[in-house]
């Protein structure tokens, strides 16, 4: 048997096919369709009022789920983080519909604008819709939000601009394009003095990044931290963490 | 002249046929080089963006696998499929290089100061251009990769092209280097 430092046809194959497996596992991951959850929308989204027992500023903030839910999962995002669509196509609605609607958690959407130029102008146009939307139709700014963040996951680099953005407002059901627009000219100082004090609470917390996420218990007291787009998984045992505290 | 060129080419094809062939002379060489392959592509794919990479195993390090997933499809949407493919030929190519270096330093012939020292340049040099945007986001500089043309993807491609010379250059690493201007010695090779 010649096996021993020679070319075999097995070693061969099995090399081909190794290779083969290796290129197919990769395009598989590549093109594999995230499991986004586009049909989920939560049954509650109030506007928050004053500050939470950890201290942050909610006054004016849109928060999703029960105002009485005894968790809070302190959300911060940046429309240009990649890792933000990422957790918003694959993790947000399955927390909402196992938590959110089970009236445990409410999720205060904060914005800590870092990634690029258009981050602060995005940033602005978020809070512009949600004070034109948070009276009348709260899910509208739901749609809106997560409209934005599809665009961004089917575009290159550059698609943030004032356009990209006035086009989703157009097309996003309850949302007045020149109302939101009117807003920005007018109370733009105002919305970026509130998104320097969501920054600040990000910073506080220990958070320096996008996704960033506090996990709250407001009976307890306790909290952890997360930073990054985890799985699932890991959502959910911080989240019972501080549950069981 | 062109004959002489012509020559050296084909002898440079052949070396870089040997080498590429030679992890397929034992199983062991076999499974080492897919091994380095694997770890070479995890380790590029999770340098594409460092701060996920840390924020993630930082919590569980077990999370690696959905960490290689989700940056997979990152680097698809943000290179597409060449800038994929770049990824995936220089871990195949690393498995060989190193398997291929494995064996020039145990040997220890005549011939393997001036091999390793033709092959390791190589793969250094090649790694870094390979995965030179996690390199330099690591280092700071996350917009140095744009400014470069095609967006590092020239980069890259130089950089497989230089592994691909280093091996050739190296070629079978059961083989005597007789010297610059010679040729080798296939007698040489275990039989």
């Amino acid at each position: 048997m010649d096996d021993e430092d020679t070319i075999t046809r097995r070693r061969a194959i099995l090399a081909g096919g190794a290779t083969l497996g290796f290129g197919a596992g990769v395009a598989y991951l590549a093109t594999r369709s995230p499991s986004t959850d586009s049909t989920y929308e939560p049954a509650t989204i109030h506007e928050g009022s004053g500050a939470s027992g950890l201290g942050i500023e909610l006054s004016g903030r849109p928060i999703v789920g029960e105002p009485d839910a005894q968790v809070d999962l302190y959300y911060w995002t940046d429309y240009l983080c990649p890792f933000c669509a990422r957790f918003e196509a694959n993790t947000l609605a399955k927390i909402g519909r196992n938590y959110v609607d089970a009236g445990q958690v409410r999720i205060p959407f904060l914005l800590y604008p870092n990634i690029g130029e258009y981050s602060m102008p995005a940033a602005v146009w978020d809070r512009c819709v949600w004070e034109q939307v948070r009276g009348d139709d709260p899910n509208a700014y739901w749609n809106w939000h997560g409209e934005v963040f599809d665009v961004q996951r089917s575009s290159g680099d550059g698609w943030a601009d004032d356009a990209t953005f006035a086009d989703v407002t157009e097309r996003v059901a309850d949302v007045s394009l020149s109302d939101v627009e009117s807003c920005r000219e007018t109370r733009g100082d105002a919305i970026r003095d509130q998104l320097d004090a969501d920054a600040s609470a990000a910073q506080s917390a220990g958070i320096r990044g996008t996704p960033g996420f506090v996990v709250y218990n407001r009976e307890t007291d306790q909290a952890g931290r997360l930073v990054g787009a985890h799985p699932y998984d890991n959502f959910e045992t911080a989240i019972d963490r501080v549950l069981a505290t | 002249m062109i004959g002489v060129d012509r020559r050296r080419l084909r002898r440079s094809a052949a070396d870089l046929r040997a080498a590429l062939v030679y992890p397929l002379t034992t199983d062991v060489r076999l499974f080492g080089a897919g091994l380095v392959t694997i770890g070479t592509y995890v380790l590029l794919v999770l340098s594409t963006y460092p701060q996920f990479t840390r924020q993630l195993l930082e919590r569980d390090v077990t999370d690696v696998t959905y960490g290689v997933s989700v940056l997979t499809r990152e680097v698809y949407l943000t290179r597409g499929w060449l800038g994929l493919a770049l990824v995936v030929v220089y871990s195949l190519l690393t498995g060989v290089a190193v398997t291929n270096a494995v064996t020039l330093l145990r040997h220890r012939r005549r011939s393997g100061a001036t091999s390793i020292a033709g092959i390791l340049p190589g793969v250094l040099a090649a790694g870094c251009a390979s995965c030179g945007a996690g390199v330099l986001g690591a280092l700071g500089f996350v917009g140095a990769m744009a400014v470069l043309p095609y967006d590092g993807t020239l980069l890259r491609v130089g950089g497989i092209a230089l592994l691909l010379v280093f091996l050739a250059r190296a070629g079978d690493p059961r083989t005597c280097s007789i010297g610059a201007g010679g040729g080798t010695d296939r007698g040489a090779s275990a039989e």
